[in-house]
């Protein structure tokens, strides 16, 4: 049997400041992606709705199709090193983390939401039609809350789903939740242990962003529960 | 009402015809309805009486002839398609109650954002029109927590919000259950007590028969038989309509 030493981890303060850094590096740039991704999702989606120009809806789903077909880490690397060439300036590499998540997350997150938007029956659009709001108050105030509320599981696991994709932005060293299990397990060779202990960890960051979902659908869908 | 602007009829619809693509859904209607009437609509199904009054406001666009509603020509290049809409309140076969907003809010929302009223204001002529289809004590509710008849009611509520010349319903009791017919019948016709011109797509004719100035008969997207109640029940001129109403009498 494998003689288990997870006191190889705990006994570094070293090692126990690196994950706890690390857990916040992946919450914060996740958080934020997930954040900035949703905006962007949304201008995504709403870019292909029927009455946006068809050069904005094109160009809309060139870009969707584009990021959701093409591997993170080649998205990854052509933010953190071919886009500083292109544009002769150099930023931190946790920006370049950010901006890809940014960039994939949207891509994803338009598609929940376009299939939300187009979830919306056409009595409602048309109860507001003849309640004269204009198309842009019939968007922001009849359409996009059913939506939200019609996609919101899917979006809970996509973005659960992509949360745990984050951890190829170590490959650029940005210092992550992965970057730190590495580099525990370069130093005290316990690698089981190590990725163990960040399966728990991710795990646990995974509890509390459903928790926060299942917060935000119970309070602001509770209408669908009432019903 | 104030109806200075108004001189003349409620709709004035002449030589309409209306396409699907190839599918020619309405050919040649003239229809005339002066304030206060109350005109309905009956007909088999597929007949056009929907896309009729769809097209009354725009819903549906016409491609031939013309509409006038409350003196403004209807076309897909009218400007300010929402004055006109403000004018005509329209009740749909499946309520089409917004389901996120609460009773009150749904009937709250087009003064606020089309009246620009303020958020009081607007709650008080919500308040006042729920107790008109009476049911004041259901405005914190949401439309998923009422029954068909209640969120009908809601939705005429909230069609009347925001003080429409003309009222236009489209089969407003076909999806309610048996029993919650009337009080969506006794609702509309407590409207057309206050001398609300409305046009009424129904097969409820019972309440044709109580409440219609003018009943018109259509059939294959034709306008077959226009008369009032008594003679259109007792003396049917067309065969086709001897046929409809021998079939649902």
């Amino acid at each position: 049997m494998f003689d288990f030493r997870f006191y190889e981890i705990w006994r570094e303060s070293d090692f126990i400041d690196r994950l706890i850094n690390g857990v916040w590096i992946s919450v914060e740039l996740s958080t934020a992606g997930g954040v900035f991704g949703l905006i962007m999702g949304l201008a995504l989606a709403a870019a292909q709705s029927s009455v946006s120009p068809s050069v904005l809806r094109y160009a809309s789903i060139s870009y969707i199709e584009g990021i959701r077909n093409t591997p993170f880490i080649v998205q990854l690397f052509f933010v953190t090193f071919g886009l500083p060439l292109i544009f002769n300036y150099r930023w931190p590499f946790e920006a370049s983390a950010l901006l890809a998540i940014v960039l994939n997350f949207s891509a994803y997150f338009a598609e929940v939401l376009r299939a939300g938007i187009e979830s919306v029956h056409r009595g409602q659009i048309e109860a507001a039609q003849s309640l004269c709001l204009t198309r842009r108050q019939t968007f922001f105030d009849i359409v996009l809350p059913q939506a939200f509320a019609n996609v919101w599981p899917s979006l809970t696991s996509q973005f659960v789903f992509l949360f745990l994709t984050t951890g190829l932005i170590s490959e650029i060293g940005v210092e992550d939740l992965t970057w730190s299990g590495r580099y525990i397990a370069d130093r005290n060779f316990r690698d089981f242990e190590v990725f163990i202990v960040l399966t728990l960890l991710y795990v646990l960051i995974v509890f509390g962003y459903k928790a926060i979902f299942s917060l935000v659908q119970r309070y602001a869908f509770r209408w669908r529960v009432a019903r | 009402m104030t109806e200075d602007t108004n001189t003349g009829s409620a709709v004035v619809v002449e030589g309409m015809s209306k396409f699907f693509g190839d599918f020619q859904a309405l050919y040649d209607i003239d229809l005339t309805v002066d304030y206060g009437e109350r005109v309905v609509i009956c007909g088999p199904s597929g007949s056009g009486k929907s896309t009729l009054i769809r097209c009354l406001n725009q819903l549906e666009s016409h491609q031939q002839g013309t509409v006038v509603v409350n003196g403004t020509e209807l076309s897909e290049n009218t400007k300010n398609i929402e004055d006109v809409r403000r004018n005509i309140g329209m009740v749909f076969q499946s309520f089409n109650l917004f389901p996120h907003l609460s009773v009150l809010d749904n009937c709250a929302l087009a003064q606020r954002r089309m009246l620009k009223k303020p958020k009081a204001a607007a709650r008080e002529t919500a308040m006042k029109y729920l107790e008109q289809v009476k049911i004041p004590e259901q405005r914190d509710k949401f439309p998923g927590q009422l029954s068909g008849g209640q969120q009908q009611r809601v939705a005429i509520a909230r069609a009347l919000c925001l003080e429409p010349q003309i009222m236009l319903f489209d089969e407003p009791t076909s999806a309610l259950d048996p029993e919650m017919v009337n009080e969506v019948l006794d609702t509309m016709i407590g409207l057309a007590e206050t001398g609300m011109t409305m046009i009424c797509v129904t097969h409820e004719m019972g309440f044709a028969r109580q409440v219609a100035d003018r009943i018109i008969f259509m059939d294959s997207g034709r306008i077959v038989e226009m008369n009032e109640p008594e003679i259109f029940f007792t003396n049917p001129q067309h065969e086709r309509t001897k046929t409809f109403l021998g079939q649902i009498l």
